[in-house]
């Protein structure tokens, strides 16, 4: 597709995945929240496990995917985020102290995701698939008690996140939103764009999701 | 005779409404011991659930379960007499609607013991497909009354 016509401004900046991923999330976070405050626990189990299938997709993009996917490529130390914050030139992708923040939504998400799965209710009726695992019923109704707990912190690092987003619309004049919606926005300075990743990668980042998924939830 | 049965039949009666409001002799004894009970039921139902959860379950395991919550099952309805409820003022979850809705609270209990005996039957059978199907419907019974007569924590 290298020499397919632009569609809208600018380059690219996100792949299909990492923005499908993004989207993903914003849905189901929400969802999740819903089912658990209306007892609709056995939605909520399912939703969990699909959330756990694409947190490991895009740990695995992260190494597999197109540029601005990595981790490698945005995950930078504190040096480059001072130098971000003195106003030197942001590239395309995360800039390093965003990236901060994804790298704390991706843990929070990962630490709320493992809870649940060790998690049961007090009545031992819904449990996650893991909850097996723990020595009594006791000590799992406790896990439940801090998903519930921990929750909170993955909304504070959300409401960060939108802060952030509604920062640089309003005072930075720059929409972090239509890219991840179109995948497209401006050049960095230095006029790169992203590398895409061959879509066999994706095939098997996807595969070995769905494997480490099954796994973790069949054989575990 | 037909004096008899009548009078047998009032003083049934009389003793049956005198059983019904007669205050709990020590509420706080049949809170404790209710919720001790339940504590074992929902342990029972995790343990369940933990064999259908694991790789290979342990139908051993499952049947001695199924067979104490059919048991217990029956039982639940008896644990709530009146005089036990929050009006105590001793710590319990149980909502005055056990008592002012009494009809639906025992139709939700009946529903419970009908789920518990049919999954000790599945149980029974040794069939984890039968299991796996019967055992929702335990949950849901043991929910459906948590939710409409049982207080959140704290």
């Amino acid at each position: 597709m290298a020499g397919a016509p632009p569609t809208g401004a600018g380059v690219r900046i996100w792949d299909l995945p990492v923005r499908l991923f993004h989207w993903s999330i914003v849905l189901l976070i929400p969802a999740l929240w819903w089912t658990a405050e209306n007892g609709r626990m056995e939605l909520h189990l399912l939703l969990g496990e699909i959330l756990l299938g694409l947190l490991l997709f895009r740990l695995l993009w992260g190494v597999l995917g197109s540029s601005t996917a990595r981790f490698a490529s945005f995950v930078k130390g504190p040096v480059a985020v001072i130098r971000y914050l003195r106003g030197n030139g942001p590239g395309i992708g995360h800039n390093p102290l965003g990236a901060l923040s994804v790298v704390a939504m991706l843990l929070a998400l990962g630490v709320q995701i493992g809870l649940g799965l060790f998690a049961s209710d007090e009545d031992g009726i819904y449990a996650g698939p893991l909850s097996h695992r723990m020595p009594d019923l006791e000590s799992a109704h406790e896990l439940a008690e801090r998903h519930e707990t921990f929750f909170w912190v993955l909304v504070a690092l959300i409401a960060l996140h939108l802060l952030a987003v509604l920062y640089y619309l309003v005072v930075k004049r720059s929409n972090l939103v239509a890219p991840m919606v179109t995948g497209r926005g401006p050049a960095g300075e230095a006029g790169q764009a992203m590398v895409p990743a061959p879509w066999w990668r994706f095939v098997l980042a996807v595969a070995l999701a769905v494997g480490m998924t099954l796994a973790i939830l069949k054989l575990l | 005779m037909k004096k008899l049965v009548l009078v047998t039949a009032a003083v049934a009666a009389f003793c049956g409404v005198a059983y019904a409001q007669r205050p709990a002799p020590n509420a706080a004894q049949t809170i404790q011991s209710r919720q001790a009970s339940y504590k074992q039921m929902a342990a029972a139902q995790k343990a369940i659930g933990d064999q259908l959860r694991a790789g290979s379950p342990d139908i051993a395991q499952i049947r001695q379960r199924a067979a104490f919550l059919a048991d217990r099952s029956v039982h639940v309805l008896r644990w709530f007499p009146r005089g036990t409820g929050p009006e105590t003022g001793i710590r319990t979850r149980a909502k005055s609607e056990i008592w002012s809705d009494g009809a639906g609270f025992q139709r939700a209990g009946a529903n419970f013991v009908v789920a518990a005996r049919a999954l000790n039957r599945a149980a029974a059978s040794g069939d984890i497909a039968r299991i796996r199907a019967a055992f929702p419907a335990v949950g849901r019974t043991c929910g459906a009354c948590h939710d409409g007569y049982r207080a959140p924590a704290q």
